[in-house]
């Protein structure tokens, strides 16, 4: 499997007029062909811009993307002219976004939103267009597809519409589907259908997948790798089981001890992450974390080395979180220590559900 | 046939539709159409103008005069048996004429609709789509279309350039009626376009024409129906007024705003050769003006119960 996706040292700001807002401050990070990778984080860390920073979708201005280099395909993304991005658009990268009430036209019948890439990039004659609209909505699990063409969005349910949206994205068959939080507005009896569909149409379809979430629990049964990110940085990155096992980073230790859990003493305090979310537009020195970070040392001053845990597990952090002495420390200052999330790995996405980090 | 359309947010599995449920759920189409059927008067409109426009299509078949034939022993000859509506000052049956001149007008209300919305629709999209200063300059031009008013434009650029024919008249009066189409379609458009149905048509690979034209416009197409019918109407009125005061429309050509000019003079003596006309725009315009309503409160999302 080759190398599909290389995000290097991406940087993206917002001009504003009190400043510029660092959306996303310098994250590198690969993709193999079929690999499915997680990006988890809470509201502003950086997710979004990235995966609209890849299918160069940002209004610009106000957004600018400063340095960097996006390689997909053997292909320098930021450097092509945008008709030569509109090929890419749909055709090899395609993406799913979080509300499906909103994201198909409700003018347009679901037929010839389906259609749209096919005609756009495939280049099939009507009939053969409509043969492939028909079986990617069977694909997708759509009963009746033929009748269902002809409907209009507001004829379906949430779960249904999300199921379209897939069927849209994987019309032609990209290389790459980035998901934006695909299941956050569904209810939580549908989540796991969908995820499960995702799951099913990037083994049949060999597809890479970018999952992006606030939900761990989401990406748990769902990727091979999860990079966390936090204030636009990459705090720690490791394939899933390894961060589930052995989390490294402070900030994924708050976020794992923030998934609420069945077994949990009814009516006690749901744990969060203190502070709140950091303020882009005036960076602080060092670790972005240090405020809300029970672990903080003075050296947090300085932006921490990549801490590498293992051969695909690095963490950007100054301290050793499993050194007792410092955990020592650390609960001292209110931190709760991880052995309450040991059953979070055999948790399927749907049971561990809504967890979400603080603030988020 | 009692559906009532739900607009609550559906929960999964519970709004799949049976078969059965689905065949009798109204289409958004069916909808607005049976909210329109239930106006009356705009039913009426529709149904008087429909009236008009097949006489005017089958005149010959409704008089066997000829529009303009003279006939000297005939002129400003009041209504009789053979001349239903008199003759005018030249003799010629008034109601052939009135047959006729509805073929004209028509004509021009209907293309100069046409040429009216197809700028207005491009100008407005392009503005709201784009914004910035595309917006700016394409809304300053617009602005400064409507500081000078519409009929002053009219006769000016008439009197100037125009040579009479049907084709002249048209493109004036199109070139100065689209500004108000192009503002609804802007503000259409300014909010549609941040809607997120777009980005995700964008992020399939569509170019900023098919995202103008087969995203967002099929969504503004109620305003623009709207606008539409009520400028056919408008412009009937438009091509009257300039014809009237000698702007218009040229000889042989004649519509009912010629007929009018024709008239003038024997607004006392033959008064029903002012009044045919008259009433014909009155009516024609009248009718326009009730289907536009009719839409308008057709289309109306928030007038569910009409």
């Amino acid at each position: 499997m080759g190398k599909l996706l290389e995000v290097k040292d991406l940087k993206v700001q917002f001009r504003t007029r009190e400043g510029a807002i660092h959306a996303v401050d310098g994250i590198s990070f690969e993709l193999e062909e079929g690999e499915a990778l997680g990006i988890v984080g809470e509201s502003g860390s950086g997710k979004s811009v990235t995966s609209l920073s890849i299918l160069r979708l940002l209004p610009m201005p106000p957004a600018e993307i400063v340095d960097g280099s996006i390689t997909f395909a053997d292909q320098e993304l930021l450097e092509l002219s945008e008709s030569e991005m509109r090929k890419i658009r749909g055709h090899e990268i395609a993406m799913i976004f979080q509300d499906p009430m909103t994201s198909l036209n409700p003018v347009l019948t679901v037929e010839r939103q389906i259609i749209e890439p096919i005609q756009l990039h495939l280049g099939l004659n009507r009939s053969e267009a409509h043969a492939r609209a028909r079986a990617l909505l069977e694909a997708v699990g759509i009963p009746d597809p033929e009748r269902r063409l002809r409907s209009y969005p507001h004829q379906f349910s949430g779960g249904m519409r999300q199921r379209v949206m897939i069927a849209i994205a994987i019309a032609a068959n990209p290389k790459l589907l980035i998901a934006d939080e695909p299941t956050t507005a569904l209810d939580v009896t549908v989540q796991a259908q969908i995820l499960e569909l995702i799951n099913r149409l990037r083994r049949d379809l060999g597809t890479s997948v970018i999952l992006i979430t606030h939900d761990l629990g989401v990406v748990a049964g769902m990727t091979d790798r999860i990079n966390v990110m936090y204030a636009g940085k990459i705090a720690e990155t490791a394939n899933t089981d390894e961060l589930f096992a052995n989390p490294r980073h402070p900030y994924t230790l708050g976020l794992l001890s923030a998934v609420p859990r069945l077994d949990e003493e009814a009516g006690g305090d749901l744990n969060t992450i203190p502070g709140s979310p950091p303020d882009q537009l005036h960076p602080i020195e060092g670790c972005p974390f240090q405020p809300r970070c029970p672990f903080v040392l003075p050296k947090c001053k300085d932006y921490p080395p990549a801490l590498r845990v293992g051969p695909n597990h690095i963490a950007y952090c100054w301290v050793d979180v499993t050194d007792p002495a410092e955990q020592e420390r650390a609960i001292a200052r209110g931190f709760i220590p991880l052995r309450e999330i040991g059953g979070l790995r055999q948790g399927s996405p749907a049971s561990t559900g809504t967890g979400s980090p603080s603030n988020g | 046939m009692a559906t009532i359309q739900s607009n609550q947010a559906p929960t999964a599995g519970a709004l799949e539709l049976t078969p059965e449920l689905a065949r009798k759920r109204r289409s958004q189409g069916r909808i607005i159409l049976d909210r329109f059927l239930r106006n009356r008067v705009a039913v009426g409109g529709l149904v008087v103008l429909l009236l008009m426009v097949l006489a005017a299509i089958f005149a010959p078949f409704i008089s066997h005069y000829d529009p303009d034939q003279y006939n000297i022993a005939l002129q400003t000859a009041p209504p009789s048996a053979a001349h239903i509506l008199g003759n005018d000052d030249l003799g010629r049956d008034e109601l052939t004429r009135l047959l006729y001149g509805a073929r004209t007008s028509l004509t021009i209300g209907i293309t100069s609709m046409l040429v009216m919305v197809a700028i207005g629709v491009l100008v407005g999209a392009v503005a709201g789509f784009y914004g910035g200063w595309i917006d700016n300059l394409l809304m300053r031009i617009t602005d400064g279309f409507l500081a000078v008013p519409f009929l002053i434009w009219l006769f000016t650029v008439a009197g100037i350039f125009s040579n009479g024919s049907v084709k002249d008249i048209v493109i004036i009066i199109a070139v100065f009626s689209w500004p108000i189409t192009a503002r609804i379609v802007r503000g259409e458009f300014l909010g549609l376009k941040e809607r997120e149905f777009l980005l995700a048509a964008r992020t399939l690979g569509a170019s900023d024409a098919r995202l103008m034209f087969w995203h967002i416009l099929p969504n503004a197409i109620g305003p623009i129906t709207v606008v539409a019918t009520l400028g056919v109407g408008q412009n009937i009125i438009a091509e009257s007024i300039l014809s009237f005061f000698g702007f218009g429309l040229q000889k042989p050509t004649s519509s009912w705003g010629t007929m009018l000019n024709d008239s003038q003079a024997y607004i006392t003596s033959a008064p029903i050769l002012v009044w045919a006309p008259g009433i014909a725009i009155l009516i024609t315009v009248l009718c326009f003006n009730l289907i536009g309503d009719g839409m308008r409160d057709a289309l109306d999302p928030y007038m569910t119960e009409r």
